[in-house]
């Protein structure tokens, strides 16, 4: 029986993730054709690789279509509904930081904390016809933290997929919900993080599903991750 | 239109709601989504079926009658006051339980003697239940939200805590840390020295004309969202309220007031009493609230175990007055059998040009089986 474990497709996530792989004796042998998105450990004919994106592999370990996949932890808690029931962190990988944060523009001098935003958005609506508006791709995540967490409950989520941080000067938001890893491109835009406004420190994850037909091959490959993490 | 899924009492109890003066009104099963999020908030966002038309307008089927009756009502331009009573299926995603079940209830709008349109639809509920379960041991907890923002003002707080707090009602938590937060102080971020001198000088249209330079430099329109007054306003309004701390003793009566939970009956001399002690003037709110005791008297359903909760509310801010919902003592577990309320801001919200008054109630059909004998 083989497991599957996912690693992201491409870019500094993917090349990262491969080195952590080595680390723990698990060499990746490429497929010889580029186009190919399944690929083996050298050595191990139980392990199968298979590259898809971060938000895909989320997606499939919420599934147990994979066992286990290495994705950002934000990814995770946007794509999944109730994610601790469905898959478990085994370890943080040191690499991929972004925080996912509420960010105002800094001309809002008014606005420093998630209670300041709480009496904007109640009276948004009397004094501008309609309600405040979030650009965000992260609605679940959004959703959690104004509406469970901080009890505002009158916003609009305009989904947004790419320049998230544009959207206030466009005008087609008021204020957004977006990663961050330097803070450069929101001071760029001229925006702010709240003070209390970090949804989530994210960074890059092995995660395993908890749905998969061999829990204890799984848990021995991730054991082996972590060991390896823990030496270096 | 109640299906062949609907509860085996589904035909009498649309009798029933349409006796009453009430028209019984079809709703389309297939709704914009934008009414539902704008009213009651993303929250509800991952609760109901979400779909898009080609053009990618948002579409969800019917999670609720209230938003799409009145809507109906203003689109037709229909004459007030109206009642309309509906009966169908709503969708909604829950974890435990069907995702499709029925609610039936009554929307009575522009009915401009408050007292008595509450009471009428308190009795309209009861009725409703006791329809199918006639005999089962009912609880219905009453709150009013003009009662609890007449004690804020009674209080003498600043008005943007009256308002925070108003906002509150009905959710113990976020009171209680509000509260919290209240009783320390509150204070502006860190300001640069040009603006901060304006601040401390109240000099609201100096501080605007700051803001809107600094908008024109982050390319932020002051036309589209928030003004540069309106932030300037706020600015200097939040550096007033830092000074402020709520006294002791105002802290002390409103966790008095939140603890009442008294039968209503005797609800109004309780009241009496309690603004008397904290020598509060509670106005037309108390009034209000005294007229519809009374009604509920000359209705005849005092018997009904109906209890007044000055902490029961809901944190929408649509609803403006009485809050009701019925429980069955033996089936807490179900939760509210049916949910009602006053919302004189909610038609206006949805586009009315006149303000039309509204109060209204959900039968949750799925529940009320659950308790018939």
């Amino acid at each position: 029986m083989t497991i599957t474990l996912a690693l992201p497709s491409k870019g500094r996530l993917k090349e990262q993730a491969l080195e952590v792989l080595e680390k723990a004796g698990l060499k990746v042998v490429m497929p010889k054709d580029q186009r190919n998105y399944r690929a083996q450990v050298e050595g191990d004919s139980k392990i199968d690789i298979l590259f898809l994106s971060a938000s895909e592999i989320a997606r499939e370990l919420g599934y147990g279509s994979v066992d286990l996949g290495v994705t950002g932890e934000d990814l995770i808690r946007e794509t999944l509904s109730a994610a601790d029931e469905r898959v478990q962190i085994e370890a943080r990988l040191g690499f991929g930081h972004a925080d996912v944060v509420v960010a105002v523009p800094e001309v809002w001098y008014d606005v420093s904390t998630m209670a300041d935003l709480d009496d904007v958005a109640a009276e948004y609506r009397q004094r501008h016809g309609r309600r405040l508006r979030i650009a965000t791709k992260y609605w679940r995540l959004t959703q959690q933290f104004f509406s469970q967490m901080h009890g505002i409950q009158v916003y609009r989520i305009v989904e947004s997929l790419g320049a998230t941080e544009g959207a206030p000067a466009s005008g087609s938001a008021d204020i957004i919900v977006d990663i961050t890893s330097t803070g450069s491109t929101l001071q760029a835009n001229h925006l702010k993080v709240l003070e209390d406004g970090i949804i989530l420190k994210s960074e890059a994850c092995l995660v395993s599903s908890r749905q998969s037909a061999d829990p204890a091959a799984v848990a021995a490959l991730a054991q082996r991750i972590q060991a390896a993490l823990a030496s270096s | 239109m109640t299906g062949s899924r609907a509860p085996a009492f589904a035909s009498d109890l649309a009798a029933l709601i349409s006796s009453r003066e009430a028209e019984l009104v079809d709703i389309p099963v297939i709704q914009p989504a934008d009414q539902f999020l704008d009213m009651a908030g993303e929250d509800l966002r991952r609760r109901i079926f979400l779909t898009e038309n080609e053009n990618g307008q948002s579409l969800c089927l019917r999670p609720e009658f209230t938003i799409p009756v009145c809507r109906n009502h203003i689109e037709l331009n229909a004459a007030t006051p109206k009642r309309y009573a509906y009966l169908g299926e709503v969708f909604r995603q829950r974890r435990e339980g069907g995702n499709e079940f029925f609610q039936a209830g009554i929307e009575d709008l522009g009915d401009a003697n408050r007292a008595r349109a509450d009471v009428r639809s308190l009795s309209d509920a009861i009725a409703s239940i006791r329809l199918v379960a006639p005999k089962a041991e009912l609880e219905t907890l009453l709150g009013d939200q003009a009662i609890f923002e007449a004690v804020l003002a009674a209080l003498g707080l600043p008005r943007g805590w009256q308002k925070k707090l108003a906002r509150a009602f009905g959710n113990p938590g976020q009171l209680k840390s509000l509260l919290a937060d209240l009783s320390s102080n509150q204070k502006n971020g860190s300001l640069p020295e040009r603006l901060a001198a304006l601040v401390s000088a109240s000099d609201e249209a100096g501080l605007a004309t700051e803001l809107e330079q600094d908008m024109q430099a982050a390319g932020i329109s002051p036309g589209a969202g928030r003004s540069p007054t309106e932030i300037a306003r706020r600015l200097i309004e939040k550096a007033n309220l830092a000074s402020v701390k709520l006294p002791a003793q105002a802290f002390a009566a409103l966790e008095t007031f939140l603890a009442i939970r008294v039968p209503l009956q005797s609800a109004s001399s309780h009241l009496r009493n309690f603004s008397k002690t904290n020598e509060f003037d509670l106005g037309p709110a108390l009034d209000q609230f005294e007229a519809r005791v009374v009604a509920v008297r000359e209705a005849g359903i005092e018997q009904e175990n109906i209890v007044y909760d000055a902490a029961f509310g809901r944190p929408l801010d649509y609803y403006t007055g009485l809050v009701y919902e019925t429980r069955a003592l033996n089936h807490l577990e179900l939760g509210a059998i049916v949910g009602g309320g006053r919302y004189d801001r909610l038609l206006t919200m949805l586009g009315a040009v006149d303000s039309i008054p509204g109060v209204g109630f959900s039968i949750w059909l799925d529940r009320l089986e659950k308790i018939a004998p």
